[in-house]
């Protein structure tokens, strides 16, 4: 059994144009003492799904429909008092903002202290013991205890708060962006830091970020996210190699590669679908250079591609020939702004 | 610390420079106004010669930078010169009444500040609820209402009606104690002190509460408080340890500079109340145009409200680690 089962779920934001459906039924699951990546653009649903799965979301958020099971326990059936005991217990998150996330006006220490007191029932002398150690374990001085968080640097900040993560020994981390705000030569250790930990301590960890190269470094797994869907699924090395979702296809063409970098970079045209209103067929099919008549009116379920890979997409078992026509196809799409239309779709034409 | 040293070695040189201007200003308004500040207290029946000996006696003969001269070096020393009625020293008369006005700000304030500071962290956390529905409404009320009728409306009930308080004064005509603390803590002076007080500080809770509501609906959007849910702290601490203690920062400003103004404010309190305070006192002098008394009251304000606003600095370091005076 997995760790983490996430099912069928939905998140709905309310506004004031209505309600904007962020996570639209993403069905997710993270094995033991693996690091799962979750990649995707700004606004696909990242945070909004990590933060649904301890249920700390925005005032004018919801979550309406699913199921988070964690060791087989459903988190959305649970009382108020239940599930904060799974909250940093047994998950732990380093949220998006690590910078802004210390109270100013207490010590790091302090709150370090306070949240092993306040939920892991450790003395104050065993708290301060066990906050040095966590100090060092993830690579900071025990003397910085004492600091309040405006001394401290962006990288150390970050530190603090995976320090914090941790704090009471969870079973999965939830890592939001956890570098995006630091300078390359920090983020990088903060990520080596984070690795190695996860190896240590046998985490599970979910990774998110909307940067691939971040997910090749560190994780196992990925899940590939567009639209609050999750459209691709697999070990790293698999799909990063033969990617069978024309989306994914188009994220490698779109970040700079690792080893060769001789390739152009050609962005995906276009823009993600307003989620007030989503669309009836395939969420990326307006973008999608091999869209086929099917996408614009069925939306494609994520399905089993064998060898434990799931894409969400109608012509995956085509991905094969597909992947080798993509970079001309997204090219051909930046240039001419509009889609080549394979079996005639509507609203797009070849000029 | 050096460091710190020389903050408050500036901060307080900055400080007496204010009071050296506050000074000269109020020495030259009062020499500025027209007619000579002896026309109220000078027999026009007096003989020329005892009129100049009048104003020989208060020193008004001399040229104006000599004057000055005598204010300044009085000034330092605590002296403002004798009443032109009473013809007791101006500082004894500040003695008198001073303390008494220290005493119903403070605990005013105190009570004000108490009370808005818990009663803006609810109406914040009991946001969108009835409480909020109905609490704001009441705290404008109560903070448009004018001081002078609510304390007329307390005393008709209270006083007149119920005769649970006495109507004026700090203390019972004939009462008589052996310190001032004695006549502080005693049951009489209290029962005094609780209708005034208690108007005063009905008045003033309109800030700390709106003040400490808004801040902490700002604070409670903060990210480090979503982190606290996060960690799944208990919802008291996070409320109170956390969101709380941020949002005080601005009301403990308000606070201090808050105890000058209503020092200055108190007039009308006083007036109504008849306390015998430093309000009373001035609007006396000024509508008899007592001038040393005048002159002192007003210094007194203005010392009181620059010491204060010296407080609010200091207070807000303690309070912020962020607010470094180490920088410059």
């Amino acid at each position: 059994m997995p760790l983490l089962e996430i099912e069928n779920l939905t998140v709905q934001y309310h506004t004031l144009h209505g309600a904007v459906q962020a996570v639209r039924g993403v069905t997710l699951s993270i094995e033991r003492g693996r690091a799962l990546g979750l990649v995707g653009e700004s606004g696909c649903g990242k945070t909004t799904l990590a933060r649904a799965l301890i249920n700390v979301l925005a005032r004018n958020a919801a979550i309406t429909g699913g199921a988070v099971r964690f060791d087989g326990v459903d988190l959305l059936q649970l009382s108020g008092g239940a599930l904060n005991d799974y909250r940093w217990r047994r998950i732990g998150l380093v949220p998006q903002a690590a910078m802004d996330s210390l109270d100013p006006v207490y010590r790091v220490g302090d709150q370090l202290v306070e949240t092993m007191r306040l939920r892991g029932g450790l003395t104050p002398a065993q708290a301060r013991e066990r906050a040095a150690r966590l100090f060092a374990l993830v690579g900071l001085e025990p003397t910085r205890l004492r600091l309040y968080p405006h001394e401290l640097s962006g990288g150390m900040k970050q530190r603090v708060v995976i320090a914090m993560a941790l704090a009471l020994q969870p079973k999965l981390v939830i890592a939001d962006e956890p570098v995006t705000a630091l300078d390359v030569i920090v983020q990088h250790q903060v990520l080596r830091t984070m690795r190695e930990l996860q190896e240590t301590l046998s985490l599970s960890l979910l990774l998110i970020t909307h940067d691939i190269s971040v997910v090749a470094d560190l994780c196992d797994d990925v899940a590939v996210m567009y639209a609050g869907r999750i459209v691709e699924t697999g070990s790293v090395r698999e799909v990063f190699a033969a990617p069978q979702h024309p989306y994914t296809m188009g994220l490698r063409n779109a970040f700079p590669s690792l080893r060769a970098s001789s390739a152009r970079l050609v962005p995906i045209e276009g823009y993600p679908p307003d989620l007030a209103s989503p669309p009836n067929g395939c969420a990326f099919a307006p973008r999608c250079p091999f869209a086929v008549q099917r996408c614009w009116g069925d939306d494609p379920v994520l399905m089993p591609t064998g060898g434990g890979r799931l894409a969400a997409c109608h012509r995956a078992m085509e991905a094969d020939v597909l992947r080798i026509q993509a970079p001309q196809a997204f090219a051909r799409l930046e240039a001419t702004g509009s889609q080549a239309v394979e079996g005639g779709a509507p609203g797009g034409g070849i000029p | 610390m050096p460091t710190r040293f020389s903050f408050l070695a500036s901060r307080l040189s900055q400080t007496v420079l204010v009071l050296w201007v506050v000074a000269t200003l109020l020495f030259l308004i009062f020499r500025l106004m027209p007619g000579n500040p002896l026309v109220a207290y000078i027999d026009p029946n007096f003989t020329a010669e005892v009129q100049q000996a009048l104003l020989r006696q208060f020193g008004l003969d001399q040229p104006l930078h000599v004057q000055y001269a005598v204010f300044l070096s009085n000034l330092v020393r605590g002296e403002f010169g004798r009443s032109f009625f009473s013809r007791e020293p101006v500082s004894q008369v500040m003695w008198q009444v001073l303390p008494n006005t220290l005493v119903l700000t403070l605990s005013a304030l105190l009570l004000a500040y108490a009370v808005g500071v818990v009663g803006g962290a609810l109406l914040a956390a009991r946001r969108g609820t009835w409480a909020e529905a109905w609490g704001i409404p009441a705290v404008l009320a109560t903070r448009a209402a004018p001081e002078f009728w609510v304390g007329m409306l307390a005393l008709a009930v209270f006083s007149f009606t119920l005769n649970w308080f006495p109507s004026s004064g700090a203390t019972s005509p004939g009462s008589a104690y052996s310190t001032w603390w004695a006549q502080v803590a005693s049951w009489d002076f209290l029962r005094h002190l609780t209708l005034p007080a208690l108007t005063l500080a009905l008045y003033l809770q309109g800030l700390p509460t709106l003040l400490m509501r808004s801040t902490m609906l700002e604070v409670m959007d903060e990210d480090f408080i979503t982190f606290c849910r996060m960690r799944g702290l208990p919802e008291r601490t996070i409320l109170l340890r956390h969101a709380a203690r941020n949002a005080l920062l601005p009301v403990v400003t308000a606070f201090a500079l808050g105890i000058g103004y209503s020092i200055g404010g108190n007039v009308i309190i006083e007036t109504v109340f008849s306390w015998p305070g430093l309000g009373r006192t001035l609007v006396r002098a000024v509508a008899a145009k007592d001038y040393p008394v005048a002159q002192a009251a007003f210094f007194l304000i203005a010392v009181v409200m620059i010491v204060m606003n010296f407080v609010a600095d200091l207070l807000y370091s303690l309070l912020d680690p962020r607010v470094s005076h180490e920088r410059q």
